[in-house]
């Protein structure tokens, strides 16, 4: 078509630029069935869509997967701010031993960001690593209750990205795009599977009793897409979610008159217009919400769950009962089909968050010890009742922190380059631990997983096809993972 | 293995062919035929009208419909009601609904131009430009902060806000339009306004804390490049930016070259912070900062003349006793009683309001003081002096007072601060070479580029540009080549928007995308026709409107045909008027408007509207960044909402409010329960339908009846039907029952009833009748 552009064998399958029919023409018979189901029913509906034409068709309607999943739903708990993987999840014993030398040659790689550590010394883990499970991993006296669940964990020690900064950090790692405007992990998962309940959001995300993360709801937003794919924000107390009751002492008999009222002036009005239906999805989009009044407080009504399931989360100790809280209502709402449920550590700035410069004691036995019980808590109660295996449970926050002390108090700064995340669940092989930091902590150098191959995993368990799974958009088809991202397959059991 | 450094983003699946040289010649040659035949990159020509049919239509733009409608074996609709054609185009062309008032007026006038009064009327209210300038914010991705970590505020943003709804309501030709937002600096007779209007070029979202300042220069540039070729060419040049687009005929190097006419405009900021810059006609813009530099130069000569003599006066004082610095700086730091100090009261009590680190700064030599003992004498400078004169002798204190008064003199000397602008600037007539990069990526040039438009739209090379006195005028010349007549894009794209907001759908669907991927022109000979109208009227926009409302297409009902529903689900081919939903700030400002609540006061710096708690502690920092406006002030138009880009007001962030990285053509329409539970229980709905109430009560009194009639009128400026009045009046029965029945303590009649229209009129601000136009 234009005289610098040769042709390429892998020009067939790459998305860009290519509207969505033209792609599954050019696909054939290399893809499977379903996915061109799939394909084509998201081409219809977005079409529908953006020409206004009549159709009923909810855009949160389940939709079939590429490949049969391993599991249905996501938990991702992020844990903003950067928690400290050298203490943590990824001992160091040549950092320990080094402790206060400076640091040795890697200020010269281009690959590092040396203002960060230039003239600071090496800091070891202030924690002891132990043995644990099974499969004996190593994890640090700062996660005593998690410990005991490393036989179902899958530990990436070789996590790295691409940003020193918490903005954009926050954005790669829910948007795989350091650029704002880009939908999250959730918004695309809810576009490829829609929801088994549309009495719920089909993406939840619970925010840090202290605040948002930096950046606020671009982390959790739909991008590109329509508004219907963003997270939807639930809180731990009062409404759960913002307008879900009427106002102003206003009752459920008296809403429902109401309801009933506009149903009957809209029944004459659509008696007018019988042929667009999309008057008829407004109406049916007030009986939703109403029905939402209902089962959104029950969801996350803890009313019903026994004491022993209360104190499993630490819901009757002052520092665990936030973070628990959130934990508890998270296994309630995969149990009732919610596809992809965040739940965030730390909010504000600082010590708020898992941000440790002012000192790494202080900041991870605060954000530890608030998150350590819940979390074990939550993977015990989902396997005792069956949902592990469908349940994919991501930790990680948006880098890992740097192998050097900063400050008076022996905190440390961020580093994108190395830090630890793990997986759990929903297909997860558990009990292994996945690539390797160098000597110090400070880059990935074994099996170097990037953010996108997270991501890439991620949809994999799912059931979607990083590559596949498409939007198209300002002239072309966008992914998640934009060119990159390879699905971890050592991971998967 | 180490990770591979990764790539600024985006497909880069081909390798791009390696350029060793400079730009070479170029042009439309170089494509095949299949891309050079491509419709939109021909060149505009003005096809003739179709003959009018006898029975149907009033201008040309009927005739080419008709032709159209023929093709396809359909027939126009019958005429929309009195009504409903008022409302559609009170709505569509200010984005507010007529008064009762306006409606008896429209309907009891039977004369044959009692439609084009109408029209003529709305197209010279301040409520068009407000509405319309919405429409171009969208295009060009507007917002008042950069997004990002810190979302820190885009000084003086609203001011092109205000340059877009003025220009609009002014009729300034849709070239000039374009001229000053590309080049406004650049321009003959540029001024503070033309100015003002390349804030377009910075409205993108900006990092102020890049992980890669290279790689970040060149998103801000990507940012803009995405922007105006999307806004003014309806291209996908933006896919270009790793690889040749795969499927346009635009090449790396296009992108390259249109990156490379915004490449010399530099950022004015510090650090994280943006600055703005003085605006106003160069010549004044250049003898005001001479004069300021002028007149810094001789305060700093003064100041420091102050500094040296003072200096001379304290140490002197210090050296002998007259000033005991060590004491007199206990005393300004503790603030205790004046004992043991031989000193008089005055300078006790001088001394006292001192801090002690800025007393012993004093009896520093200037030139040796250090940035902190520099910043204490000047924060503290006018009590040292007088500290000083107390001590000083004579002469010096003369001297002194001379100083001071020159001083005096060149502070009121200063000219008044020229007003601001958000824009960028360029350093000079010249600027560096610019690169077309490997896959993109800045850190790996690979051949020079000089800048130019895409290729498949010229015939050849352009001219160089030619440099103005402080910039290089490849922006200029840009505008200029977009505005040529017989340009094959440039009407088209615009005309096109005109469109699409008055019927719904551009006739090419895909606004922002007129490429071989676009979607095909629905009526090609109407766009066309219209573009050559749109550059033979001069470019005027208000004479395209009046054109297109006062069609027969615009005037037909918007009831469906089963028949023609088959054959054009979409309505393309536009057998109907397309009732579509309002967008947000349309049914936000009706909504005020039925309400009696909205402030129509125009312009100036935005509003922010409350935003409930919850949805503020989604920030890092709740409320930062957002003071809640007066009342009065949240209730204007919704075009003066302040946009921050982490925080959109969730009125209208759940009803499709555009994503603001980049340009909108077309809002989604999305419908989903969230819409449902903000418009049903969210505070500003109720706060609005109980202020609806009270209208009806103050305008109509206790009837029931009345007040339906009048809250019909309000909202839909026709009276309800026999069925539509039975409802409501039970409505009204029932409701008051089950209020009374839900009260736990006994309520007033009063309050009961109260409560009961309130919910009412939330009902009918709910309806489908009223969030549509139709």
């Amino acid at each position: 078509m234009n005289p610098n552009q040769s042709p390429h064998p892998t020009q067939q399958f790459t998305p860009c630029g290519r509207n969505r029919r033209e792609f599954i023409w050019q696909a054939g018979g290399g893809f499977v069935g379903t996915a061109l189901t799939y394909l084509l029913a998201q081409d219809g509906f977005f079409n529908q869509a953006r020409a206004n034409t009549p159709g009923k068709v909810s855009s949160l309607d389940p939709q079939p997967s590429h490949f049969a999943p391993k599991a249905k739903s996501c938990i991702f708990l992020f844990m903003y701010g950067g928690p400290s993987h050298m203490d943590l999840f990824d001992p160091k014993p040549e950092l320990t031993k080094r402790d206060g030398q400076p640091m040795p040659n890697l200020e010269n790689d281009p690959r590092f960001d040396a203002a960060r550590t230039k003239g600071k010394p090496l800091l070891g883990s202030q924690w002891e690593f132990k043995k644990h499970g099974q499969s004996g991993i190593e994890v640090s006296a700062l996660f005593p209750k998690v410990a005991e669940c490393v036989d179902d964990m899958a530990i990436i020690r070789s996590c790295h990205a691409d940003s020193f900064a918490h903005g954009s950090g926050l954005l790669q790692m829910n948007t795989g795009m350091l650029r704002q405007g880009f939908p999250s992990l959730g918004s695309w998962v809810t576009y490829g599977l829609g929801t088994v309940n549309q009495n719920l959001p089909a993406y939840v995300v619970m925010l840090d009793h202290r605040g948002g993360p930096i950046g606020g709801a671009p982390n959790w937003g739909a991008g590109f897409m329509p508004a219907g794919f963003q997270g939807t924000q639930f809180r731990t107390s009062g409404d759960p979610i913002i307008d879900l009751s009427p106002r102003n002492g206003i009752t459920r008999h008296q809403q429902r008159q109401q309801l009933d009222l506009l149903g009957q002036l809209d029944g004459m009005h659509a008696a007018e217009h019988p042929l667009d239906s999309e008057f008829g999805a407004r109406l049916d989009s007030y009986e939703l919400a109403f029905r939402m009044q209902q089962h959104a407080p029950e969801a996350v009504d803890l009313a019903r769950e026994t004491p022993q399931t209360l104190e499993a989360y630490g819901l009757n100790q002052e520092t665990t009962e936030k973070f628990g809280r959130r934990c508890l209502m998270a296994r309630r709402l995969v149990e009732r089909g919610v596809r992809f449920v965040q739940v965030y550590s730390g909010g504000g700035h600082l010590d708020e968050n898992w941000d440790a410069h002012l000192g790494m004691k202080k900041n991870h036995e605060l954000h530890c010890g608030e998150t350590d019980q819940p979390i074990a808590a939550l993977l015990n109660d989902l396997k005792q009742r069956g949902l592990l295996d469908e349940t994919l449970v991501v930790w990680g926050g948006e880098f890992g922190r740097t192998p050097t002390s900063e400050g008076a108090n022996k905190g440390r700064d961020h580093n994108p380059r190395g830090f630890t995340m793990w997986m759990a669940g929903g297909g997860i092989n558990g009990g292994q631990t996945y690539g390797a930091t160098d000597d110090f902590g400070y880059a990935a150098v074994e099996k170097p997983v990037h953010v996108h191959d997270l991501h890439a995993t991620i949809l994999h368990l799912m059931g979607m096809d990083h590559e596949a799974l498409t939007y198209f958009h300002a002239g072309r088809d966008w992914r998640l993972t934009d060119v990159h991202g390879h699905v971890l397959m050592d991971l998967i059991s | 293995m180490w990770p591979v450094p990764r790539l600024v983003s985006l497909f880069a699946f081909v390798a791009l062919a390696t350029f060793a040289v400079a730009d070479e010649p170029y042009g439309r040659h170089q494509f095949d035929d299949s891309s050079r035949s491509h419709w939109s990159f021909k060149k505009l020509q003005r096809p003739a009208v179709p003959a009018a049919s006898a029975s149907w239509g009033r201008n040309p733009i009927d005739a080419f419909v008709a032709q159209g409608l023929a093709s396809a074996g359909l027939t126009p609709a019958a005429p929309a009601d009195r009504v409903t054609l008022l409302r559609r185009v009170y709505l569509d062309l200010i984005g507010l609904p007529p008064t009762p008032d306006e409606v008896a007026a429209f309907v009891s006038d039977t004369s044959e131009t009692a439609f084009e009064r109408v029209v003529d009327d709305l197209l010279s209210r301040p409520q068009y430009g407000q509405r319309w300038a919405r429409h171009w914010l969208d295009v060009v991705r507007y917002a008042e902060t950069n997004g990002y970590e810190r979302d820190g505020a885009k000084p003086e943003a609203w001011k092109y806000r205000d340059w877009v709804i003025n220009s609009l309501n002014g009729d300034l030709p849709y070239d000039e339009f374009v001229i000053q937002q590309l080049a406004g600096d650049e321009i003959e007779g540029s001024n503070a306004d033309s100015q003002i209007a390349t804030t377009m070029l910075r409205l993108g979202a900006w990092d102020d804390e890049p992980a890669d300042p290279l790689v970040d220069r060149y998103d801000q540039l990507d940012d803009i490049v995405g922007t105006t070729s999307a806004a003014l060419l309806g291209m996908t040049l933006r896919c270009a930016r790793c690889h040749d687009h795969k499927f346009e005929p635009l090449t790396a190097k296009d992108y390259a070259r249109w990156t490379a006419i915004f490449a010399p405009l530099a950022r004015p900021q510090q650090g994280r912070t943006e600055l703005t810059r003085d605006i106003g006609p160069h010549a004044e813009v250049a003898a005001h900062q001479a004069m300021t530099k002028q007149l810094d130069e001789q305060k700093a000569t003064l100041v420091a003349r102050l500094q040296a003599t003072s200096w001379q006066v304290v140490s002197a004082a210090a050296t002998d006793g007259r000033l005991p610095i060590a004491q007199l700086a206990a005393l300004g730091d503790q603030a205790a009683p004046a004992t043991g100090v031989a000193v008089s009261d005055e300078i006790v009590q001088i001394a006292k309001e001192i801090p002690g680190g800025a007393l012993t700064a004093a009896t520093i030599e200037p030139d040796k003081r250090n940035d902190e003992q520099k910043k204490l004498i000047a924060e503290h400078n006018d009590k040292l002096l007088a500290l000083t004169k107390v001590v000083a002798p004579g002469e010096k204190r003369t001297a002194l007072d001379d100083v001071q008064k020159q001083l005096a003199a060149v502070q009121a000397a200063y000219p008044a601060p020229l007003p601001q602008g958000y824009i960028w600037y360029e350093k000079g007539p010249t600027t560096e070479v610019n690169h077309v990069f490997d896959r993109g990526d800045p850190r790996t040039p690979a051949g020079e580029v000089l800048p130019g438009v895409p290729a498949i739209l010229v015939d050849e090379l352009p001219a160089a540009p030619q440099p103005t006195g402080h910039s290089t005028g490849r922006r200029l010349q840009l505008a200029r080549w977009l505005m040529s007549a017989d340009h094959p894009l440039t009407a088209r794209v615009m005309v096109n928007r005109l469109w699409q907001h008055h019927f719904g759908d551009g006739l090419v669907a895909s606004e922002n995308d007129f490429g071989v991927m676009g979607e095909p022109p629905s009526n090609q000979p109407l766009l066309d026709w219209l573009a050559s109208e749109l550059v033979a009227g001069g470019w005027r926009m208000k004479r395209m409107h009046r054109m297109m409302v006062l069609s027969e297409t615009y005037r037909m009902s918007s009831a469906g045909n089963q028949q023609a529903m088959r054959r054009d689900p979409t309505g393309a081919l536009l057998w109907r008027f397309r009732p579509r939903r309002l967008e947000a700030e349309a049914l936000r400002d009706t909504i005020l408007a039925v309400a009696g609540q909205l402030n129509l006061k125009a312009g100036g710096p935005s509003v922010f509207p409350k935003i409930s708690r919850a949805v503020l502690e989604t920030q890092s920092v709740p409320g930062n960044g957002w003071t809640p406006s007066e009342p009065a002030e949240a209730q204007r138009r919704s075009v003066y909402i302040f946009v921050k880009r982490t925080l959109i007001v969730p009125e209208l962030d759940v009803l499709d409010f555009p994503a603001t990285e980049e340009s909108c053509a077309q809002r989604i329409v999305s419908t989903v329960a969230p819409q449902a539970l903000t418009l049903l229980n969210g505070e500003f709905m109720h706060e609005q339908a109980a202020a609806m109430a009270s209208r009806l009560a103050r305008e109509v009194g206790r009837d029931d009846s009345a007040r339906i009639e009048r809250a019909y009128t309000l909202a839909f400026g026709r009276l309800p039907s026999e069925n539509e009045r039975t409802a409501l009046l039970e409505f009204l029965d029932r409701q008051r029952g089950q209020i009374a029945a839900d009260s736990p303590e006994e309520e007033t009649v009063k309050t009961i009833d109260f409560k009961a229209l309130s919910a009412l009129c939330l009902v009918i601000l709910n309806t489908n009748e009223f969030a549509y136009l139709q």
